[in-house]
Protein backbone atom coordinates (compact mmCIF):
# COMPACT_ATOMS: atom_id res chain seq x y z
CA UNK A 1 0.00 0.00 0.00
CA UNK A 2 1.52 2.89 -1.12
CA UNK A 3 1.73 6.31 1.64
CA UNK A 4 -0.55 8.53 0.03
CA UNK A 5 -3.40 6.13 0.46
CA UNK A 6 -2.02 5.31 3.42
CA UNK A 7 -2.91 9.21 4.62
CA UNK A 8 -6.01 9.20 3.02
CA UNK A 9 -7.27 6.37 5.39
CA UNK A 10 -6.47 7.58 8.33
CA UNK A 11 -6.96 11.23 7.87
CA UNK A 12 -9.61 11.71 5.39
CA UNK A 13 -11.93 8.67 4.59
CA UNK A 14 -12.86 6.62 6.39
CA UNK A 15 -10.61 7.82 9.61
CA UNK A 16 -9.93 11.26 10.61
CA UNK A 17 -12.42 14.14 8.89
CA UNK A 18 -15.24 11.41 7.85
CA UNK A 19 -15.08 9.60 11.21
CA UNK A 20 -15.39 12.87 13.14
CA UNK A 21 -18.36 13.98 11.00
CA UNK A 22 -20.17 10.90 11.74
CA UNK A 23 -19.19 10.55 14.91
CA UNK A 24 -20.39 13.66 16.24
CA UNK A 25 -23.47 13.58 13.65
CA UNK A 26 -24.42 10.27 16.04
CA UNK A 27 -24.11 12.31 19.32
CA UNK A 28 -26.19 15.20 17.96
CA UNK A 29 -28.88 12.52 16.82
CA UNK A 30 -28.25 10.79 19.75
CA UNK A 31 -29.26 14.19 21.55
CA UNK A 32 -31.93 15.39 19.42
CA UNK A 33 -34.02 11.83 19.54
CA UNK A 34 -33.71 11.87 23.50
CA UNK A 35 -34.69 14.93 23.64
CA UNK A 36 -37.84 14.08 22.04
CA UNK A 37 -38.73 10.77 23.91
CA UNK A 38 -38.92 13.34 26.83
CA UNK A 39 -41.41 15.51 24.57
CA UNK A 40 -38.86 18.23 24.63
CA UNK A 41 -37.87 20.35 21.51
CA UNK A 42 -34.18 19.49 21.72
CA UNK A 43 -31.13 20.81 20.59
CA UNK A 44 -30.47 20.78 17.05
CA UNK A 45 -28.66 17.95 15.44
CA UNK A 46 -25.41 19.98 14.45
CA UNK A 47 -25.07 20.88 18.54
CA UNK A 48 -22.12 18.80 19.09
CA UNK A 49 -19.97 21.35 16.21
CA UNK A 50 -21.15 24.12 17.90
CA UNK A 51 -20.16 22.61 21.01
CA UNK A 52 -16.49 21.71 20.03
CA UNK A 53 -15.83 24.83 18.20
CA UNK A 54 -16.93 27.01 21.35
CA UNK A 55 -14.90 24.73 23.45
CA UNK A 56 -11.74 24.86 21.26
CA UNK A 57 -12.56 28.72 21.44
CA UNK A 58 -12.59 28.39 25.47
CA UNK A 59 -9.83 29.24 27.93
CA UNK A 60 -8.16 26.14 28.93
CA UNK A 61 -7.68 26.49 33.09
CA UNK A 62 -4.99 23.98 34.09
CA UNK A 63 -5.29 23.28 38.15
CA UNK A 64 -2.31 23.72 40.05
CA UNK A 65 -2.09 20.30 41.30
CA UNK A 66 -1.99 18.82 37.84
CA UNK A 67 1.23 17.24 35.70
CA UNK A 68 1.30 20.00 33.09
CA UNK A 69 2.40 17.51 29.92
CA UNK A 70 0.29 14.23 30.95
CA UNK A 71 -2.37 16.32 31.66
CA UNK A 72 -2.52 17.63 28.25
CA UNK A 73 -1.00 14.62 26.61
CA UNK A 74 -3.48 12.34 28.22
CA UNK A 75 -6.99 13.54 25.39
CA UNK A 76 -4.68 13.04 22.58
CA UNK A 77 -4.17 9.28 23.47
CA UNK A 78 -7.76 8.20 23.18
CA UNK A 79 -8.75 10.77 20.12
CA UNK A 80 -5.54 8.87 18.51
CA UNK A 81 -6.72 5.71 19.58
CA UNK A 82 -10.55 5.61 18.34
CA UNK A 83 -9.02 7.35 14.98
CA UNK A 84 -6.85 4.11 14.29
CA UNK A 85 -9.52 1.75 15.39
CA UNK A 86 -12.09 3.30 12.79
CA UNK A 87 -8.92 3.09 10.13
CA UNK A 88 -8.80 -0.89 10.73
CA UNK A 89 -12.38 -1.51 10.56
CA UNK A 90 -13.78 -2.44 7.00
CA UNK A 91 -16.94 -1.57 5.98
CA UNK A 92 -18.63 -3.33 3.54
CA UNK A 93 -18.84 -2.19 -0.59
CA UNK A 94 -16.84 0.95 0.70
CA UNK A 95 -13.40 0.58 2.44
CA UNK A 96 -11.60 -2.89 3.09
CA UNK A 97 -10.24 -1.99 6.28
CA UNK A 98 -5.99 -1.03 6.80
CA UNK A 99 -4.40 -3.94 7.41
CA UNK A 100 -5.35 -7.97 6.10
CA UNK A 101 -4.66 -9.70 9.46
CA UNK A 102 -5.31 -10.14 13.01
CA UNK A 103 -7.37 -6.58 12.95
CA UNK A 104 -9.99 -7.87 15.91
CA UNK A 105 -8.00 -8.10 18.24
CA UNK A 106 -6.19 -5.03 17.44
CA UNK A 107 -9.72 -3.57 17.72
CA UNK A 108 -9.63 -4.77 21.49
CA UNK A 109 -6.33 -3.46 22.32
CA UNK A 110 -7.59 0.26 20.86
CA UNK A 111 -10.90 0.13 22.60
CA UNK A 112 -9.86 0.66 25.84
CA UNK A 113 -7.30 3.75 24.62
CA UNK A 114 -10.35 6.24 25.31
CA UNK A 115 -10.65 4.68 28.88
CA UNK A 116 -7.22 4.71 29.57
CA UNK A 117 -6.91 8.19 28.20
CA UNK A 118 -9.71 9.52 31.16
CA UNK A 119 -7.77 7.50 33.53
CA UNK A 120 -4.72 8.94 32.73
CA UNK A 121 -5.62 12.67 32.29
CA UNK A 122 -7.84 12.20 35.56
CA UNK A 123 -4.65 10.17 37.59
CA UNK A 124 -3.24 13.23 36.51
CA UNK A 125 -5.34 16.46 37.28
CA UNK A 126 -4.85 15.21 41.16
CA UNK A 127 -8.49 15.91 42.22
CA UNK A 128 -10.25 13.73 44.32
CA UNK A 129 -13.40 13.82 42.58
CA UNK A 130 -11.20 13.08 39.78
CA UNK A 131 -9.73 9.94 41.16
CA UNK A 132 -13.11 8.48 42.26
CA UNK A 133 -13.99 8.33 38.74
CA UNK A 134 -10.36 6.73 37.82
CA UNK A 135 -11.62 4.06 39.87
CA UNK A 136 -14.65 3.21 38.70
CA UNK A 137 -13.65 4.46 35.20
CA UNK A 138 -11.31 0.61 35.63
CA UNK A 139 -13.32 -1.37 37.80
CA UNK A 140 -16.45 -1.12 34.85
CA UNK A 141 -13.63 -1.59 32.07
CA UNK A 142 -12.59 -4.67 33.69
CA UNK A 143 -16.35 -5.98 33.89
CA UNK A 144 -17.08 -5.33 30.12
CA UNK A 145 -13.95 -6.22 28.92
CA UNK A 146 -14.41 -10.26 29.64
CA UNK A 147 -17.80 -10.66 27.59
CA UNK A 148 -16.26 -8.30 24.78
CA UNK A 149 -13.62 -10.71 24.48
CA UNK A 150 -15.78 -13.91 24.57
CA UNK A 151 -17.72 -12.40 21.95
CA UNK A 152 -14.35 -11.90 20.18
CA UNK A 153 -13.65 -14.63 20.69
CA UNK A 154 -16.82 -16.65 19.43
CA UNK A 155 -17.10 -14.55 16.37
CA UNK A 156 -13.05 -15.95 15.02
CA UNK A 157 -13.81 -19.27 15.97
CA UNK A 158 -17.33 -19.53 14.20
CA UNK A 159 -15.49 -18.07 11.05
CA UNK A 160 -12.31 -20.08 11.54
CA UNK A 161 -14.06 -23.58 12.06
CA UNK A 162 -16.03 -22.59 8.65
CA UNK A 163 -13.13 -21.87 6.55
CA UNK A 164 -11.41 -25.13 8.20
CA UNK A 165 -8.82 -24.38 10.17
CA UNK A 166 -8.30 -22.82 13.84
CA UNK A 167 -9.76 -19.25 15.04
CA UNK A 168 -9.60 -16.11 12.47
CA UNK A 169 -9.42 -12.84 14.05
CA UNK A 170 -8.88 -10.85 10.58
CA UNK A 171 -11.70 -8.37 10.32
CA UNK A 172 -11.53 -8.51 6.63
CA UNK A 173 -11.92 -12.06 6.35
CA UNK A 174 -14.93 -12.11 8.90
CA UNK A 175 -16.67 -9.85 6.48
CA UNK A 176 -16.07 -11.65 3.16
CA UNK A 177 -16.94 -15.13 5.19
CA UNK A 178 -20.33 -13.25 5.80
CA UNK A 179 -20.85 -11.54 2.57
CA UNK A 180 -20.85 -14.92 0.82
CA UNK A 181 -22.03 -17.15 3.61
CA UNK A 182 -24.88 -15.08 4.76
CA UNK A 183 -24.26 -12.36 8.26
CA UNK A 184 -23.65 -14.08 11.42
CA UNK A 185 -26.78 -12.70 12.75
CA UNK A 186 -29.55 -14.93 11.07
CA UNK A 187 -27.16 -17.64 12.52
CA UNK A 188 -29.29 -18.95 15.89
CA UNK A 189 -26.12 -20.01 18.15
CA UNK A 190 -24.76 -16.43 17.60
CA UNK A 191 -27.71 -14.53 19.02
CA UNK A 192 -26.57 -14.50 22.43
CA UNK A 193 -23.22 -13.19 21.42
CA UNK A 194 -24.61 -10.52 19.44
CA UNK A 195 -27.17 -9.43 22.62
CA UNK A 196 -23.91 -9.75 24.85
CA UNK A 197 -22.16 -7.79 22.53
CA UNK A 198 -24.78 -4.92 22.31
CA UNK A 199 -25.27 -4.93 26.46
CA UNK A 200 -21.42 -4.07 26.03
CA UNK A 201 -21.82 -0.94 24.19
CA UNK A 202 -23.19 1.34 26.87
CA UNK A 203 -20.44 0.26 29.76
CA UNK A 204 -17.83 1.39 26.73
CA UNK A 205 -19.70 4.76 26.13
CA UNK A 206 -20.50 5.48 29.80
CA UNK A 207 -23.51 6.38 28.95
CA UNK A 208 -26.70 6.14 31.73
CA UNK A 209 -27.32 3.65 32.83
CA UNK A 210 -23.45 2.57 33.36
CA UNK A 211 -22.50 6.51 33.48
CA UNK A 212 -21.34 5.64 36.94
CA UNK A 213 -17.58 7.14 36.16
CA UNK A 214 -18.67 10.49 35.27
CA UNK A 215 -21.83 10.62 37.19
CA UNK A 216 -22.28 14.76 37.01
CA UNK A 217 -24.58 14.97 40.09
CA UNK A 218 -22.35 12.74 42.40
CA UNK A 219 -18.69 13.10 41.30
CA UNK A 220 -19.04 16.10 39.50
CA UNK A 221 -18.22 14.63 35.77
CA UNK A 222 -15.48 12.23 37.41
CA UNK A 223 -12.52 12.25 35.59
CA UNK A 224 -13.69 15.43 32.85
CA UNK A 225 -14.12 17.42 36.09
CA UNK A 226 -11.02 19.63 35.91
CA UNK A 227 -10.52 19.43 31.70
CA UNK A 228 -11.94 23.03 29.92
CA UNK A 229 -11.07 24.37 26.69
CA UNK A 230 -9.34 22.17 24.10
CA UNK A 231 -8.95 19.38 26.19
CA UNK A 232 -12.75 18.79 27.35
CA UNK A 233 -13.04 19.28 23.02
CA UNK A 234 -11.11 16.67 22.44
CA UNK A 235 -12.94 14.53 24.70
CA UNK A 236 -16.43 15.58 23.09
CA UNK A 237 -14.41 14.42 19.78
CA UNK A 238 -13.74 11.12 21.05
CA UNK A 239 -16.66 10.60 22.61
CA UNK A 240 -18.42 10.86 19.31
CA UNK A 241 -15.71 8.00 17.71
CA UNK A 242 -16.15 6.06 20.23
CA UNK A 243 -19.95 5.47 19.15
CA UNK A 244 -19.02 5.11 15.53
CA UNK A 245 -15.95 2.96 15.80
CA UNK A 246 -18.49 0.66 18.33
CA UNK A 247 -21.39 0.64 15.85
CA UNK A 248 -18.91 -0.06 12.67
CA UNK A 249 -17.53 -2.74 14.85
CA UNK A 250 -21.49 -4.21 15.36
CA UNK A 251 -21.56 -3.91 11.94
CA UNK A 252 -18.89 -5.71 10.61
CA UNK A 253 -19.00 -8.41 12.69
CA UNK A 254 -22.64 -9.42 12.88
CA UNK A 255 -24.29 -7.96 9.22
CA UNK A 256 -22.24 -6.36 7.58
CA UNK A 257 -24.27 -6.44 3.60
CA UNK A 258 -24.20 -3.51 1.40
CA UNK A 259 -27.05 -3.02 -0.62
CA UNK A 260 -25.69 -3.31 -4.38
CA UNK A 261 -22.59 -2.27 -5.68
CA UNK A 262 -22.90 1.61 -5.94
CA UNK A 263 -20.70 3.09 -2.95
CA UNK A 264 -23.19 5.86 -1.89
CA UNK A 265 -25.99 3.50 -1.76
CA UNK A 266 -23.69 1.54 0.68
CA UNK A 267 -22.55 4.69 2.69
CA UNK A 268 -25.86 5.86 3.87
CA UNK A 269 -27.05 1.97 4.30
CA UNK A 270 -24.16 2.09 6.73
CA UNK A 271 -25.09 5.06 8.69
CA UNK A 272 -28.58 3.92 8.95
CA UNK A 273 -27.22 0.71 10.45
CA UNK A 274 -24.98 2.87 13.01
CA UNK A 275 -28.02 4.90 13.39
CA UNK A 276 -30.39 1.76 14.60
CA UNK A 277 -27.70 0.46 16.62
CA UNK A 278 -26.85 3.94 18.30
CA UNK A 279 -30.67 4.31 19.16
CA UNK A 280 -31.35 0.74 20.41
CA UNK A 281 -27.98 0.83 22.38
CA UNK A 282 -27.75 4.27 23.73
CA UNK A 283 -30.92 6.69 23.42
CA UNK A 284 -33.14 4.40 24.33
CA UNK A 285 -31.55 2.99 27.30
CA UNK A 286 -30.44 6.06 28.52
CA UNK A 287 -34.13 7.57 28.03
CA UNK A 288 -35.40 4.50 30.48
CA UNK A 289 -32.46 3.71 33.15
CA UNK A 290 -31.46 5.59 35.78
CA UNK A 291 -28.04 5.54 36.84
CA UNK A 292 -26.74 1.99 38.50
CA UNK A 293 -24.14 2.03 41.25
CA UNK A 294 -20.91 0.98 40.26
CA UNK A 295 -20.92 -2.56 42.08
CA UNK A 296 -24.46 -3.18 40.40
CA UNK A 297 -23.28 -2.58 37.09
CA UNK A 298 -19.72 -4.54 37.75
CA UNK A 299 -22.22 -7.79 38.82
CA UNK A 300 -24.59 -6.71 35.61
CA UNK A 301 -21.48 -7.44 33.22
CA UNK A 302 -20.23 -10.21 35.03
CA UNK A 303 -23.39 -12.14 35.17
CA UNK A 304 -25.75 -11.08 32.03
CA UNK A 305 -23.42 -10.36 28.77
CA UNK A 306 -20.65 -13.10 30.22
CA UNK A 307 -23.67 -15.76 30.30
CA UNK A 308 -24.92 -15.31 26.96
CA UNK A 309 -21.69 -14.88 25.81
CA UNK A 310 -20.48 -18.05 27.11
CA UNK A 311 -23.89 -19.79 25.71
CA UNK A 312 -22.59 -18.48 22.03
CA UNK A 313 -19.28 -19.64 22.33
CA UNK A 314 -20.42 -23.24 23.98
CA UNK A 315 -23.15 -23.27 21.23
CA UNK A 316 -20.53 -22.75 18.41
CA UNK A 317 -18.37 -25.09 19.79
CA UNK A 318 -20.36 -27.79 19.80
CA UNK A 319 -21.75 -27.30 16.74
CA UNK A 320 -18.26 -28.27 15.17
CA UNK A 321 -17.19 -31.30 17.59
CA UNK A 322 -19.19 -33.28 15.47
CA UNK B 1 -12.90 37.38 16.88
CA UNK B 2 -15.57 36.96 13.40
CA UNK B 3 -19.15 37.82 13.16
CA UNK B 4 -19.48 33.78 12.16
CA UNK B 5 -17.92 32.47 15.24
CA UNK B 6 -20.06 34.72 17.81
CA UNK B 7 -22.88 33.76 16.15
CA UNK B 8 -21.52 29.67 16.28
CA UNK B 9 -20.46 30.38 19.68
CA UNK B 10 -23.53 32.12 20.77
CA UNK B 11 -25.73 28.70 20.38
CA UNK B 12 -23.93 26.95 22.50
CA UNK B 13 -23.56 28.23 26.37
CA UNK B 14 -23.25 25.60 29.24
CA UNK B 15 -25.31 26.76 32.57
CA UNK B 16 -23.71 25.97 36.01
CA UNK B 17 -25.27 26.07 39.40
CA UNK B 18 -23.92 28.29 42.35
CA UNK B 19 -26.02 27.94 45.23
CA UNK B 20 -25.09 30.82 47.76
CA UNK B 21 -27.14 29.57 50.74
CA UNK B 22 -30.79 29.74 48.62
CA UNK B 23 -33.58 28.17 50.45
CA UNK B 24 -33.98 25.60 47.43
CA UNK B 25 -36.70 27.51 45.91
CA UNK B 26 -34.86 29.05 42.92
CA UNK B 27 -32.75 25.95 42.58
CA UNK B 28 -36.01 24.10 41.64
CA UNK B 29 -37.39 26.65 39.18
CA UNK B 30 -33.92 26.04 37.73
CA UNK B 31 -33.96 22.51 37.54
CA UNK B 32 -37.77 23.16 35.94
CA UNK B 33 -36.47 25.28 32.76
CA UNK B 34 -33.62 22.35 31.99
CA UNK B 35 -36.28 19.00 32.23
CA UNK B 36 -39.49 20.23 32.18
CA UNK B 37 -40.26 20.03 28.27
CA UNK B 38 -42.52 22.98 28.45
CA UNK B 39 -40.02 25.20 29.46
CA UNK B 40 -36.78 22.89 27.96
CA UNK B 41 -33.75 25.16 27.84
CA UNK B 42 -31.42 22.92 25.57
CA UNK B 43 -33.19 23.95 22.65
CA UNK B 44 -31.47 27.59 22.58
CA UNK B 45 -27.98 25.03 23.06
CA UNK B 46 -27.66 24.83 26.91
CA UNK B 47 -26.36 22.30 28.81
CA UNK B 48 -26.36 22.03 32.92
CA UNK B 49 -22.76 20.89 33.52
CA UNK B 50 -21.62 19.17 36.38
CA UNK B 51 -17.63 21.08 36.56
CA UNK B 52 -17.42 24.38 36.94
CA UNK B 53 -14.78 24.21 34.66
CA UNK B 54 -16.91 23.17 31.57
CA UNK B 55 -19.37 26.44 32.03
CA UNK B 56 -20.08 29.61 30.17
CA UNK B 57 -23.25 30.61 32.25
CA UNK B 58 -23.51 30.87 35.49
CA UNK B 59 -26.91 30.95 37.68
CA UNK B 60 -26.06 32.24 41.29
CA UNK B 61 -28.94 31.42 43.35
CA UNK B 62 -29.22 32.62 47.08
CA UNK B 63 -28.21 35.72 49.67
CA UNK B 64 -24.50 35.34 50.04
CA UNK B 65 -23.90 34.01 53.01
CA UNK B 66 -20.99 34.88 55.08
CA UNK B 67 -20.10 31.10 55.35
CA UNK B 68 -20.60 30.38 51.87
CA UNK B 69 -19.18 33.92 50.38
CA UNK B 70 -15.21 32.36 49.83
CA UNK B 71 -16.76 29.39 48.43
CA UNK B 72 -18.72 30.94 45.79
CA UNK B 73 -15.86 33.04 45.05
CA UNK B 74 -13.46 30.35 44.66
CA UNK B 75 -15.81 27.95 42.59
CA UNK B 76 -16.14 31.51 40.39
CA UNK B 77 -12.54 31.84 39.67
CA UNK B 78 -12.00 27.95 38.33
CA UNK B 79 -15.07 29.45 35.66
CA UNK B 80 -12.49 29.91 32.50
CA UNK B 81 -13.30 33.07 30.48
CA UNK B 82 -15.03 34.41 28.95
CA UNK B 83 -18.16 33.99 31.58
CA UNK B 84 -21.31 35.55 32.27
CA UNK B 85 -23.03 35.99 35.62
CA UNK B 86 -26.76 35.73 35.92
CA UNK B 87 -27.98 36.23 39.29
CA UNK B 88 -31.48 34.28 39.78
CA UNK B 89 -33.83 35.25 42.46
CA UNK B 90 -34.26 38.66 44.74
CA UNK B 91 -31.75 37.20 47.47
CA UNK B 92 -28.53 37.66 45.59
CA UNK B 93 -29.80 41.36 44.55
CA UNK B 94 -30.53 42.76 47.71
CA UNK B 95 -30.63 39.96 49.96
CA UNK B 96 -34.48 39.54 50.27
CA UNK B 97 -36.07 38.45 53.22
CA UNK B 98 -32.94 37.75 54.67
CA UNK B 99 -31.52 41.59 54.26
CA UNK B 100 -30.51 42.44 57.29
CA UNK B 101 -29.76 38.95 58.88
CA UNK B 102 -27.12 38.69 60.53
CA UNK B 103 -25.29 35.39 58.62
CA UNK B 104 -25.17 37.35 55.80
CA UNK B 105 -22.20 38.90 54.12
CA UNK B 106 -23.50 41.08 51.48
CA UNK B 107 -25.10 41.77 48.06
CA UNK B 108 -23.90 39.50 45.41
CA UNK B 109 -22.48 42.45 42.73
CA UNK B 110 -19.79 43.79 45.67
CA UNK B 111 -18.10 40.67 45.18
CA UNK B 112 -19.00 39.45 41.77
CA UNK B 113 -19.06 41.29 38.25
CA UNK B 114 -22.83 40.47 37.81
CA UNK B 115 -24.44 40.85 33.75
CA UNK B 116 -28.26 40.25 34.39
CA UNK B 117 -30.73 40.02 37.24
CA UNK B 118 -33.51 38.33 37.83
CA UNK B 119 -35.89 39.34 40.45
CA UNK B 120 -38.16 36.90 41.84
CA UNK B 121 -38.93 34.87 45.01
CA UNK B 122 -38.77 32.60 43.02
CA UNK B 123 -38.42 33.90 39.51
CA UNK B 124 -41.05 32.00 37.10
CA UNK B 125 -39.25 29.72 34.65
CA UNK B 126 -39.78 32.25 31.47
CA UNK B 127 -38.00 34.69 33.96
CA UNK B 128 -35.35 32.86 34.60
CA UNK B 129 -34.81 31.55 30.27
CA UNK B 130 -35.40 35.27 29.52
CA UNK B 131 -32.45 35.88 31.81
CA UNK B 132 -30.26 33.25 29.98
CA UNK B 133 -31.01 34.75 26.62
CA UNK B 134 -29.91 37.96 27.70
CA UNK B 135 -26.97 36.97 29.27
CA UNK B 136 -26.53 34.85 25.88
CA UNK B 137 -26.20 38.19 24.26
CA UNK B 138 -23.76 40.03 26.40
CA UNK B 139 -21.82 36.21 26.57
CA UNK B 140 -21.35 36.58 22.68
CA UNK B 141 -20.07 39.89 22.82
CA UNK B 142 -17.12 38.66 25.04
CA UNK B 143 -15.34 36.44 22.36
Amino acid sequence: MNIAEFFVNVFIFPGGLFAIMLGLLLTGLDRKIYARLQRRVGPPIYQPWLDVVKLSLKEMVIPKTANYTVFRLAPLLGFAGMLAAIAVIPVAGIYSGLYQSGDLLVVLYLLSAPALALAIGAAASGSPYSSIGLSREISIMLAYEIPMLIVFLTVGMRVGMELGGTAIFSLSSIVNFQLSQGSLLLDLPMLPAFLAFLICIPGILGVVPFDIPEAETEITEGPLLEYSGSGLAMFKLTGGLKMLVLSALTVALFFPMGLGSFWLVNLLWFIFKCVVIMFFTTTLIRAMQARMRIEQAYKFYLLVPTALALISFVLTAMSFRI
Amino acid sequence: MGELLQNIVKKSPWIYRINAGSCNGCDVEMATTALIPRYDVERLGCRYCGSPKHADIVLISGPVTAVVKDKVLRVYDEIPNPKVVVAVGICPISGGVFRESYSIASQLDTYIPVDVNVPGCPPRPQAIIDGIAMAIEIWRKKF
